[in-house]
């Protein structure tokens, strides 16, 4: 018989486990709670052939594994979001038994509990801002065919303009990052996306990461539409609510 | 790049994006920053490193969705 670990999906507390009875698991598992000195962990059993040290740095590199497990992933842990504070472990955190997650649980212990109080009822807002790399610089009537003098400072020219271009979207970014960051319980600027993934155009100047309280989202969204019509060329994109992923994180030993 | 938001009336929680959500679940997001820690027994078997991991899936992700760059 294969060898079985413990996934760890999340951590909560207080949670009704008859609630997360119906949420399917990785590999059609059933998704557990293991209750450990007033914390949830939110568990489920996975066979590590697949999921061991070997099997993780095989699979790790095949896309469509690493896809169907974090998109189960985000399933479990929007299931937890939706009964109580949810703490999103990362992807592929695996203990070999039952002992080894409370041992995790306590070792974690009064870090998650700062985790869970920072995120009770709140959800995380995405916003990006991007810029257009590509506009048209100064193709001005006096574009006439000149001189190679004429070409090179024209050359000059466009290259400032771009630059200057680029230093404005930045500072608007900057911008609009310290209006959101004034209307959430926390905030933080993740690293940009690369066009190639998301196929959007021109260059991401912000990709950030919002904590609005559940009460204030309306509020928070109102600000980004004011900000979407102040700065129409900024590009500037929603989406949530999510689990707060970007605001779990525990300080790193 | 100036589409609606996304509307997610009806559901407590909106849909996250594959890339969004690998960036969150693999790179910033989190627990433990750094990298993925396998845990047996306790005992942290394998850190996988995630830069290295997130540019072959970025690679990966990039060829089958037809860009070459």
């Amino acid at each position: 018989m294969a060898e079985r670990g413990r996934y760890l999906y999340a951590v909560s507390r207080d949670l009704d486990p008859a609630a997360l009875a119906d949420v399917p698991g990785l590999a059609g598992g059933r998704v557990e709670v293991l209750r450990h000195a007033g914390l949830d962990a939110v568990v489920g059993e996975v066979d590590l052939t697949e999921y061991g040290e070997e099997g993780l740095r095989r699979n790790l590199e095949r896309l469509d594994w690493l896809e169907e497990v974090a998109r189960r992933h985000d399933d479990v842990v929007h299931a937890v979001a939706a009964l109580g504070p949810v703490a999103p472990l990362r992807l592929a955190t695996i203990c070999l038994d039952d002992a080894g997650v409370r041992q995790r649980l306590d070792e974690w212990h009064a870090a998650l509990e700062q985790v869970l109080d920072r995120v009770q009822g709140r959800r995380e807002w995405s916003v990006k801002a991007f810029s257009r790399s590509t506009e048209p610089v100064t193709a001005s009537a006096t574009d006439q065919p000149g001189s190679g003098a004429d070409y090179l400072r024209r050359k000059k020219e466009q290259t400032l303009a771009r630059a200057a271009g680029a230093e404005d979207a930045a500072r608007v970014a900057d911008g609009l990052h310290m209006r959101l960051s004034a209307m959430s319980a926390a905030s933080r600027r993740l690293p940009a996306q690369d066009p190639r993934l998301t196929g959007h155009e021109g260059t991401m100047t912000l990709n950030g990461a919002y904590l609005v309280p559940d009460e204030e989202a309306e509020d928070f969204l109102a600000v980004v539409h004011a900000l979407q019509e102040e700065h129409p060329a900024a590009g500037v994109d929603v989406a949530g609510p999510w689990p707060p992923y970007s605001f779990a994180m525990l300080e790193q030993r | 790049m100036t589409d609606a938001p996304e509307r997610t009336e009806g559901r407590p929680l909106g849909d996250i994006g594959l890339v969004d959500l690998l960036d969150r679940l693999l790179g910033s997001g989190v627990v433990l920053a750094g990298d993925v820690v396998i845990s047996l027994a306790g005992v942290d078997l394998v850190q996988v490193r995630l830069h290295a991991l997130i540019t072959s899936v970025r690679a990966e992700m990039a060829e089958q969705a037809g860009w070459h760059p």
